[in-house]
């Protein structure tokens, strides 16, 4: 059997369109009949689904660059590897998902990169809709590029694409209040509903953790692993909301902070530190970060913790 | 290229559907209208380093405006849930007001029109201001 190392032979995620409609509606009329947690609110699912159609528009737009990126890379590849090889399907599985927990970290982690990511997180909703809050600049953004050492180890474009595909497949259930947690293993292994809604929310506690793709197991080699606890429900969104439902303010706020912040720096410090410091980062530390975020929110459990002072003698 | 148009097209008719079925099935959050203990848990989530004195409410109950020393800390509904901004207490205080409005505006590119309702018996900015003073 030959396939085609260019041309994916099909796109996981084309075809899982339609389950995402049926989800999405089953998740609604679950919500409706009080059988499953779940919220709707009918402007922000709005936004959630143009968004996604945009992202799409937007992927044809700039598809063509990052494909042709892909294959001049593959043509310097290191190692010729089959798409029929079992085993090339299991290296790429891992692989594909190390580089998507960088990615991910990197887009949270670094503002210009944020810019692109952070329209992805602006809904108040968990739900299946959320997960279709697709960026519209990420071509721009290039974070693509991180996924080129694929194809320069050998591993073929259209292999790339499918397994990116299916982690962008696989991600799309877990967006949902109405599962609770899956079997001890699975959460183990797997990134589920409960470890994404930690990633969603916008608690200081929870902040910046989970990046994980499919497997949560990076998240805890790497030190970003944070469980939900009942004790504290996440609450969703961004650190500072949103105020409306415009898809534009959504696709582009970040973007022209970056550029009205850029237009104040007075040095090249500045600038670098506006376009790829964490979030929030202001050249006199005057902006919450969510390491300022997460560290004052430490004291205050640190506070809560410390017994009151003994009354003064009378 | 025409795939891609007729796949458009029947995404966009999918996503019109979903946003029905949506409105249909009225299953947003509860998002009531604030009364002062609301609007003080909110503000104690949103800002837990600001000591809050009085606030003033929204004459709808859809936001609330306090003060915490130089600053005012807004909360407004946007849909089922609550967006917050701080913004210089003076600048809140001189706030333009339309339409029986106050419009609190901010500077950040993701900032909400927090455009607050505002009537006889609770108006704006407060007749006592030192009521709201922290």
């Amino acid at each position: 059997m030959t396939l085609d190392p260019i041309k994916p032979a099909f796109d996981p995620v084309t075809l899982a369109i339609p389950l995402f409609v049926i989800t999405i509606v089953g998740e609604i009329i679950l919500g409706r009949l009080r059988k499953a947690k779940a919220a709707y609110e009918p402007r922000d699912t709005a936004t959630s689904l143009m968004m996604g159609l945009g992202s799409n528009i937007a992927g044809l737009l700039t598809g063509a660059v990052v494909i042709a990126a892909v294959v001049g890379v593959w043509q310097f590849r290191i190692f010729d590897i089959p798409m029929t090889a079992w085993w090339a399907w299991v290296a790429i599985f891992f692989l594909e998902d190390l580089t998507y927990y960088w990615f991910h970290r990197l887009s949270h982690e670094r503002r210009f990169w944020w810019a692109s990511h952070v329209n992805h997180h602006s809904s108040q909703h968990y739900n299946l809709a959320t997960a279709l809050r697709q960026t519209w600049t990420g071509g721009i953004a290039g974070t693509w590029l991180l996924w080129l050492p694929l194809a320069l180890i050998g591993f073929p474009p259209a292999m790339i694409a499918i397994q990116k595909g299916i982690s962008l497949v696989y991600q799309y259930w877990i967006h949902t209040e109405a599962i609770g947690k899956m079997p001890r293993w699975f959460e183990a292994v797997f990134n589920t509903p409960s470890h994404h809604r930690v990633h969603h929310a916008r608690n200081p506690r929870y902040l910046d953790a989970n990046y994980a793709g499919i497997l949560i197991i990076w998240d805890k080699l790497f030190g970003t692993f944070i469980p939900e606890t009942d004790e504290e429900p996440p609450r969703y969104g961004l650190v500072k909301n949103l105020g409306d439902f415009n898809i534009l303010r959504v696709a582009f706020h970040e973007w022209i902070g970056i550029g009205k912040d850029l237009m104040t720096a007075r040095s090249p410090r500045e600038v670098l530190g506006y376009l790829f410091g964490p979030p929030g980062w202001s050249p006199d530390g005057s902006r919450e970060t969510s390491k300022t975020l997460k560290a004052k929110w430490l004291a205050r459990q640190e506070a809560a913790k410390e017994p009151a002072p003994p009354l003064a003698a009378e | 290229m025409n795939a891609i148009v007729i796949q458009l097209l029947g995404s966009a008719v999918a996503v019109a559907a979903m946003v029905g079925i949506a409105a249909w099935a009225r299953i947003p959050r509860p998002c009531p209208a604030l009364d002062e203990a609301a609007a003080r848990e909110i503000l104690a989530v949103e800002y837990p380093d600001h000591p809050v004195g009085a606030v003033w409410l929204a004459a709808d109950g859809a936001g609330a405006i306090a003060r915490s020393g130089d600053l005012a800390l807004v909360i407004g509904r946007l849909g089922d849930s609550w967006v917050s901004r701080d913004l210089p207490w003076d600048r809140a205080l001189a706030s333009e007001i339309r339409g029986g409005r106050v419009r609190i505006r901010t500077a950040d590119s993701g900032a909400p029109r927090l455009d607050l309702a505002v009537s006889g018996v609770n108006p704006w900015p407060p007749e006592h201001e030192r009521d709201l003073a922290a």
